[in-house]
């Protein structure tokens, strides 16, 4: 008897907990609420001291910042733990807790946490991952919260990238600039101007030429690391020569749809088939590897970084920790070609910092996120990644202390990576998270799976395009597509 | 022993030589072919400790050294701390399923309890679920509604007893023979003493088998551990192995030597659960 | 004062019945486990039931009903996953668990030590971690000609493969790698297995004058039956889950022809955000999963006593 009633408790209790942790989880989905009473998440601190939302004042309550960050360059995670000391010397009433990820598994764990919402204050993304935390409703317009005036430090054209429907949701750290890299010499043999490729840029023909002359039984002319995943670097940034510099067009509609998009296919048709480009999917370490053997003249992607891969490799062929079958080669750093009628543009991709809602979030606190998102993105913390990038910072006082670092880079390369930098298009402003959506998912569903087909030779350039097209039209409307040749 | 189902060679010993050696040859053909990974793993942790960029294809490294090893050390203050973490969560997960999870499955396959069967099939279909869904709601479950981040806890309970080991554990004993237990009935053994007594001393072997696969699910898990650890302090070896990928290059032999270090405790475990492995279910009891 | 009940009785249906010792021992020996079940496994589940009627957000989802299952099916991706998941776990599941069935057998006549060293052997490759693994055979299957495949290719004067990334071989070449290492642990139960079988059977048989291919067939076959069921089982739900391979070889691959229903799962919880959909379709694959094992079960089962 006794046994039966005690069983029968725990057995309800388990049930209960069970039932109530689901109707909890309910009530929390359903209030819209930035609530500001503290269901804390990983915040030890005793935030519950925090007040209701009405009080504007910047108050000095004790309060924690979570940051999740991957190791954006090699030394990142110390310096980000050297800085968050700085920090909290100046506001001591502020915490920082850093959460270290790994680089290929921190958008799952950071979109997890954003669904459990129990997202860090401050998150690293890649720009284009932007819209999926807009539409789950956990990102926070930054531009409110921010103190006045520091939002002008920062280069238009890198905040564009971090804005979608005209909002602004974070920080740009840098750009990237990929392009195409080659091996000076080899390229001087066969009689292109390297010089004035780097400074002025070069037409589609000429590239082709190029390539085609400095192709020979051992070494192939262009090589592009293009096997699985990377496939999508290859349509976007070899997608500038057609003059695709972004998945939508000035006036807001879809550019895969574009005539552009059509030469852009029927180019790697031609490179694949004739045997400038290797007819194998070539992982993306190779390439790097083939330049430094010898075994390939111009490789993509490539970022003005390089130079000191390469570099320490030459030295390196002295004391056997090269790569196999070494030579000297002097990089230079190349813009992708440009097709006839198309502007030229390069590919930036902008990595930065977004500040997320959670069950933590009052105003008071995104003032504090945004103090701290502001300080590792701009000054000696921004100039100190761009060093190491071999970038040039986007913001003025990132530029001011970084003119005082020795970059060790050929002048032609620091030249041509300004250039670059100077051709850089932001996406404009006005898409909306939805169409950033529909476009990933079309990107990621049907253009480079069918872009691996072509590759391999499976499909033809019409075939690829016409698919494309019409699950553009299915997933946007026709009329949001774009159609012709957009200059 | 089941040698009895090669029993008709044992008068002719050349038949059986010649028969040994070609299995052998079979055997070890094979076995080379899917231990090549492994070898690779192997050699190159004696690589040096250099971003591999340049994956030159050769078996060997060209250059042999322990700077890998060293490297792995020396990366983080956590290193071993992150071994040890694998070890508390690996080892009381095993000790948590041996014990919970048999019991379950012998209950299960041998008492005819009310609701065997509807609480079996939901076990069953529970493994049917795909991880990536259930991650969320757990992680909210531990997270938000048991705060529990960063808990060798957290680490250790939602694997402590697994429906893949209940339903193992109740094939293996849907196969003792029910007479077995009856005759414990007749003397007056209760379930518990039953199961203590006679059940658990037939099952070495599975329960050997449960112990090695449970240990090497738990100390391979990636994704659970790195989403509810966010200090350095308490990642296992695998999260922290992951850390040495940037977005530009790969430690790749330090990683290897961070794989074959974390393959060791497997191997040690192993070699321990020999005996119990060739032990079978003498179901000769049931003769005497 | 317990009741003295035997389970071959038939109790007649009383109003104590579920007060018997029968029960209680019953419940009490899946107390622990089902406590943990129901927390750690349950509650998840049936939160992703009702996730998959919502269109999730963190902050506010909202009820539109069985608008996620219709979408799911809509969208071709969907079916093109699921052939391919099923065409993988044809192909991997009954050859996987062939192939452990007869190495078991081979290692069976050896003495304990060599049995002992040739399971170490078996075991051993799954034990490396998953990223390692990756990275080596992303090296055995690299397109290139020096890609360890097309080396070996090579020398029978076979031109080089394009692997991964061609779809005439990319699947054929994760199926190949799932074969090729993942058989260890098969290997160890089905020799716990084979080890319980009495040798009396034998001896009987062979009275009867029972050939090596007799015994399998008649003796081996029939009473590694829960065995196998358990492996069959437990492979295809597994096998059917798979995604990690295939997302870190191809990455879901060319032209889709590798992307199973677990990664385009994956995909849509993590990296699109449309969670909802994602339970949807996760939903959908057990029901698919469900129906399978009771079918096996319904075959293998009958001698099985439940």
């Amino acid at each position: 008897m006794k046994m039966k009633k005690v069983f029968a408790l725990l057995l309800s209790v388990a049930m209960l907990a069970s039932v109530t942790a689901c109707g909890n989880d309910n009530n929390n989905t359903v209030s819209n609420t930035t609530d500001s009473s503290s269901a804390a998440d990983e915040s030890t601190e005793a935030s519950s001291e925090e007040t209701a939302e009405e009080l504007p004042v910047v108050s000095e309550e004790e309060d924690t910042i979570t940051i999740m960050v991957p190791p954006v360059t090699g030394t990142y995670t110390e310096k980000l733990a050297v800085w968050a000391k700085e920090f909290e010397d100046m506001y001591p009433h502020l915490h920082i807790e850093v959460i270290a990820t790994s680089w290929d598994e921190h958008g799952s764990k950071l979109t997890t946490m954003a669904l459990a919402g129990e997202a860090p204050d401050i998150a690293e993304v890649s720009y284009g991952a932007i819209g999926t935390y807009v539409e789950m409703g956990t990102a926070i317009n930054i531009a409110d919260y921010m103190e006045a005036g520091r939002l002008d430090d920062y280069d238009q054209n890198a905040l564009d990238y971090m804005t979608l429907e005209n909002t602004l949701y974070g920080l740009p750290l840098y750009i990237t600039i990929q392009a195409l890299g080659g091996n000076r010499e080899m390229m001087e043999a066969v009689g292109a101007d390297v010089a004035k490729i780097q400074t002025e840029g070069w037409t589609y023909e000429e590239f082709l030429d190029v390539i085609a002359a400095g192709t020979t039984n051992d070494i192939y002319g262009f090589v592009f690391g293009n096997s699985g995943v990377t496939t999508a670097d290859f349509v976007s940034i070899f997608g500038v020569s057609a003059g695709i510099s972004s998945s939508f067009t000035e006036d807001l509609k879809y550019a895969y749809t574009s005539e552009n998009m059509l030469a852009l296919l029927e180019a790697v048709e031609t490179m694949t088939s004739s045997g400038y480009m290797p007819d194998y999917a070539v992982e993306a370490a190779q390439r790097l590897v083939m330049l430094e053997t010898g075994e390939a003249m111009v490789v993509g992607k490539a970022m003005p970084l390089f130079e000191s891969n390469v570099k320490k490799n030459n030295a390196g062929i002295a004391d056997g920790t090269a790569a196999d079958g070494s030579i000297e080669v002097e990089y230079v750093f190349l813009p992708v070609p440009t097709m006839e009628g198309a502007t030229e543009s390069v590919f930036g991709s902008v990595d930065g910092f977004i500040a997320m809602r959670n069950n933590n979030t009052t105003d008071e606190h995104l003032k504090n996120v945004c103090l701290f998102l502001d300080y590792i993105c701009s000054g000696e913390r921004a100039a100190s990644v761009y060093t190491e990038l071999y970038l040039t910072c986007v913001c003025e006082s990132g530029r001011q202390i970084q003119s005082a670092f020795e970059l060790d880079q050929s002048e032609l390369n620091a030249a041509a990576t300004a250039r670059a930098i100077s051709k850089v298009n932001a996406p404009p402003t006005g898409i909306t998270a939805e169409m950033s959506a529909g476009a990933k998912t079309i990107m990621d569903e049907v253009i480079v799976p069918k872009f691996q087909a072509l590759l391999a030779g499976e499909t033809t350039a019409k075939d690829m395009y016409d698919i494309v097209c019409s699950a553009a039209y299915e997933t946007f409307g026709q009329d949001n597509c774009a159609s012709g040749w957009v200059k | 022993m089941a040698s009895g189902l090669y029993s008709q060679h044992l008068n002719n010993r050349k038949l059986r030589y010649m028969r040994n050696a070609v299995l052998i040859a079979v055997l070890v053909i094979f076995a080379l072919v899917s231990l090549f990974p492994i070898l690779y793993m192997l050699t190159w942790s004696f690589g040096p400790a250099i971003e591999a960029a340049s994956n030159s294809y050769s078996i060997f490294p060209r250059i042999w050294t322990m700077d890998s090893y060293k490297a792995f050390v020396n990366y983080s203050p956590h290193s071993f701390r992150w071994l040890f973490n694998s070890l508390v969560v690996a080892v009381a997960t095993v000790l948590g399923n041996v014990v919970f999870a048999s019991m379950a499955g012998y209950a299960f396959a041998k008492i005819n309890f009310k609701g065997r069967q509807t609480l079996f099939f939901m076990v069953l279909i529970a493994m049917m679920i795909p991880y990536q869904v259930t991650q969320v709601p757990l992680y909210i479950l531990i997270v938000r509604e048991f705060q529990m981040t960063n808990t060798y806890a957290a680490l250790i309970l939602p694997g402590i007893a697994t429906s893949y080991n209940i339903f193992l554990s109740k094939q293996f004993f849907t196969g003792i023979p029910t007479a077995l237990l009856e005759s414990a009935k007749i003397e007056g053994c209760g379930q518990l003493k039953t199961f203590r007594l006679i059940v658990l001393p037939l099952s070495k072997t599975i329960l050997a088998v449960m112990a090695i696969n449970t240990f090497l699910g738990s100390w391979n898990n990636f994704f659970w551990p790195f989403l509810v650890t966010s200090k350095d302090a308490m990642f296992t070896i695998q999260v922290g192995l992951k850390t040495f990928k940037f977005s530009n290059g790969t430690l790749l032999s330090p990683m290897m030597a961070g794989a074959c270090i974390s393959a060791v405790p497997m191997f040690i475990l192993f070699f321990a659960l020999q005996k119990y492995f060739l032990e079978g279910v003498t179901v000769g009891a049931v003769k005497g | 004062m317990r009741k003295k009940s035997n389970q071959y009785t038939k109790l007649p249906a009383r109003r104590h019945k579920w007060l018997s010792s029968e029960n209680l021992s019953g419940w009490g020996f899946i107390l622990a486990a089902m406590i943990v079940f129901a927390f750690f496994t349950l509650y998840p589940v049936i939160s992703a039931v009702f996730t998959s009627l919502q269109d999730y957000k963190p902050f506010g989802s909202a009820w539109v009903g069985f608008k996620n299952y219709t979408d799911a099916v809509k969208s071709t991706l969907f079916w093109k996953s699921i052939k391919n998941t099923l065409l993988y776990t044809a192909a991997v599941v009954p050859l996987s668990l062939l192939i452990a069935f007869v190495i078991a057998i081979m290692i069976l006549p050896f003495e304990k030590k060599t049995q002992s060293v040739f399971k170490a052997l078996y075991y051993l490759p799954g034990i490396a971690s998953g990223v390692a693994t990756a990275v080596v055979w992303l090296w055995l299957y690299d397109s290139s000609p020096s890609g360890i495949f097309n080396q070996l290719l090579g020398l029978f004067g076979v031109s080089s493969v394009n692997w991964l990334s061609s779809s005439n071989t990319a699947m054929f070449s994760l199926i190949l790698m799932a074969l090729l290492s993942s058989h260890g642990s098969n290997v160890i139960i089905y020799m716990a297995a084979l080890h319980g079988i009495d040798n009396t059977y034998f001896e009987a048989a062979e009275m009867d004058g029972a050939t090596f291919m007799h015994k399998v067939r008649y003796i081996v076959f029939p009473l590694c039956k829960p065995t196998t069921l358990f492996l069959l089982v437990t492979g295809i739900i597994g096998s059917f889950q798979v995604f990690m391979n295939a997302y870190m070889m191809t990455g879901g691959g060319p032209d889709n022809n590798t992307t199973m229903i677990g990664l385009l799962i994956f995909n849509n919880a993590f990296n699109y955000g449309k969670y909802g959909l994602a339970c949807a379709q996760a939903i959908m694959l057990a029901i698919v999963i469900a129906a399978l094992t009771m079918v096996q079960f319904k075959v293998m089962g009958e001698d099985v006593e439940y």
